[in-house]
């Protein structure tokens, strides 16, 4: 068996790697910090892969694996949809997707007092913000942004939810806008929420727009930009 | 059978492997029953995302042996259990009523999801996902002998799939002894005549062994030419896993 580990990571950059495979030989580098996101770990003289993915580079010094999945792995700051599961006097039980349950406390609203509890039932959908997200611990939610504003935060009515992977709902909130949200943006008008732990709402006028929405959005994930605009195009030319 | 507790059977059909004789399996020209030499092994396909209501799935074929294998989670531990820093890996391994020539005969191997878990955990980094559990289900849809190694190699796929962290991709090759010859990836009736087998699970990118099971009579240097066999062999088909689970990330990251 033979491994050939490359010294420099420059050509893996952007591509495919796979668990096992070497990305950087730090023997060959002296005196160079290098930040490792998720999907990397430090192997004595080696950084090595552990999850499925593209390897991805930000200036100066950060490599991360991106990947696309079903499950959703918890993180501090992300904006999630849930769906609440269990009603408790601190907090509600809320489904994000995720290897445990989040606890979503009754006093993380704007102006959450005791006097003004807000009430949940069974099966809500909430557009929520992950507090915190410690191995070992169940995810702890919040319906505020750091600065303790509702913003866009709070339960959504009405609607339709339906899920995806987490790398759909990446590419869905990635800057500049996804093609496929502009090019149905310029044509039709509807309201969504993207959780980046791969659920997506969307609320329309018509039933008609809500599934075209929908539909277009499902298909896009395997699509380049290009594709994209032309595959909303089509199903605008059905409807219209 | 309805009739008295001690009457017999109405039809009798004899067992494949109690013969007292061996069949002959190789002919002079030292080709086996599906004509490949014996350092040769079966060409394999591979495929992940056959399952679409699991969290990673793969799909594999080696030869005739079809195997297609879920992974469910990470998911919260049942109330039940201990608290545990580590997350926990459940295995379990089942046959179609069609997947042998006899129908049932699968349902023979209930090792095989103890086994299973050994050669997959050593893999798995299992502190990444605390109180949680991940279930792996593997299903064999036909059985043409090397049932174990294809399907430790789909379930290795199959983790991948589902973004659980793991050192390295395993590969699993298992090679059979013939008096003085090894097989290596046998056939159901290369299985059933041969005096012992061998089978490794390995991290070729790790150089690891993950399990290694030996059953029937080994001398030292025989184990170790088989060994150095499937090790080879383990390298060859991570390649493969490899090239499987790139084209799946390109695909769904175009």
């Amino acid at each position: 068996m033979e491994t050939k580990s490359s010294s420099s990571s420059t050509n893996l950059v952007d591509q495919s790697v796979c668990p096992g495979d070497v990305i950087l030989d730090l023997s060959n580098m002296t005196n160079q910090t290098i930040k490792l996101g998720g999907g990397l770990r430090q192997d004595c003289d080696a950084i090595s892969v552990m999850k499925a993915g593209r390897l991805r580079f930000s200036k100066p010094n950060k490599y991360w694996v991106e990947n696309s999945q079903k499950r959703y792995v918890p993180h501090a700051e992300d904006s999630v949809l849930g769906i609440v599961v269990d009603s408790r006097s601190d907090n509600f039980l809320v489904d994000i997707k995720g290897p445990a349950l989040a606890f979503l406390p009754v006093l993380a609203f704007e102006g959450g007092t005791r006097r003004n509890i807000p009430r949940f039932e069974i099966g809500t959908l909430i557009y929520a913000r992950v507090v915190k997200a410690n191995p070992g611990m169940n995810p702890e939610l919040a319906c505020t942004d750091a600065s303790g504003k509702a913003a866009e935060f709070g339960a959504l009515k009405d609607g339709y939810m339906f899920e995806c992977t987490t790398g759909l709902s990446r590419m869905l909130l990635s800057s500049p806008t996804c093609p496929v949200l502009d090019a149905l943006g310029k044509k039709l008008s509807f309201e969504i929420a993207v959780g980046l732990n791969g659920r997506v709402w969307v609320s329309a006028a018509s039933p008609q727009t809500t599934i075209v929405v929908a539909n277009a959005i499902m298909n896009s994930e395997t699509l380049s930009g290009a594709q994209q605009r032309i595959m909303v195009e089509k199903l605008l030319e059905r409807i219209h | 059978m309805a009739g008295k507790g001690g009457s017999t059977p109405a039809t009798y059909s004899p067992s494949p492997t109690t013969d007292k004789k061996k069949p002959s399996l190789f002919n002079e020209d030292l080709a086996r029953p599906d004509g490949r030499s014996f350092h040769q092994c079966r060409p394999a396909f591979f495929r992940t995302g056959a399952v679409n209501a699991a969290s990673g799935s793969a799909y594999a074929e080696v030869g005739n042996t079809k195997v297609i294998v879920s992974v469910f989670g990470p998911r919260e531990s049942k109330k039940a259990m201990m608290y545990s820093d580590i997350g926990r890996l459940n295995c379990n391994v089942s046959f179609t009523t069609f997947a042998t020539p006899i129908r049932g005969q699968g349902s023979d191997h209930k090792e095989y999801s103890s086994m299973l878990h050994k050669a997959l955990e050593g893999a798995i980094i299992l502190e990444t996902f605390p109180k949680t559990t991940v279930d792996v289900f593997a299903l064999v849809l036909e059985s043409s002998g090397s049932d174990l190694p294809v399907v430790i190699s789909c379930a290795s796929l199959a983790l991948a799939d589902a973004g659980i962290m793991m050192y390295d991709l395993v590969a699993s090759v298992s090679v059979s002894c013939f008096n003085k010859n090894l097989v290596i990836d046998p056939v159901l009736e290369e299985e059933n005549g041969q005096d012992g087998s061998l089978m490794i699970t390995c991290m070729p990118s790790r150089y690891e062994i993950t399990q290694l099971t030996v059953t029937g009579e080994w001398s030292t240097p025989k184990i170790n030419e088989g060994m150095q066999l499937c090790l080879d062999a383990c390298a060859k088909l991570a390649k493969i896993m490899r090239s499987c689970l790139k084209e799946a990330v390109s695909d769904s990251q175009e």
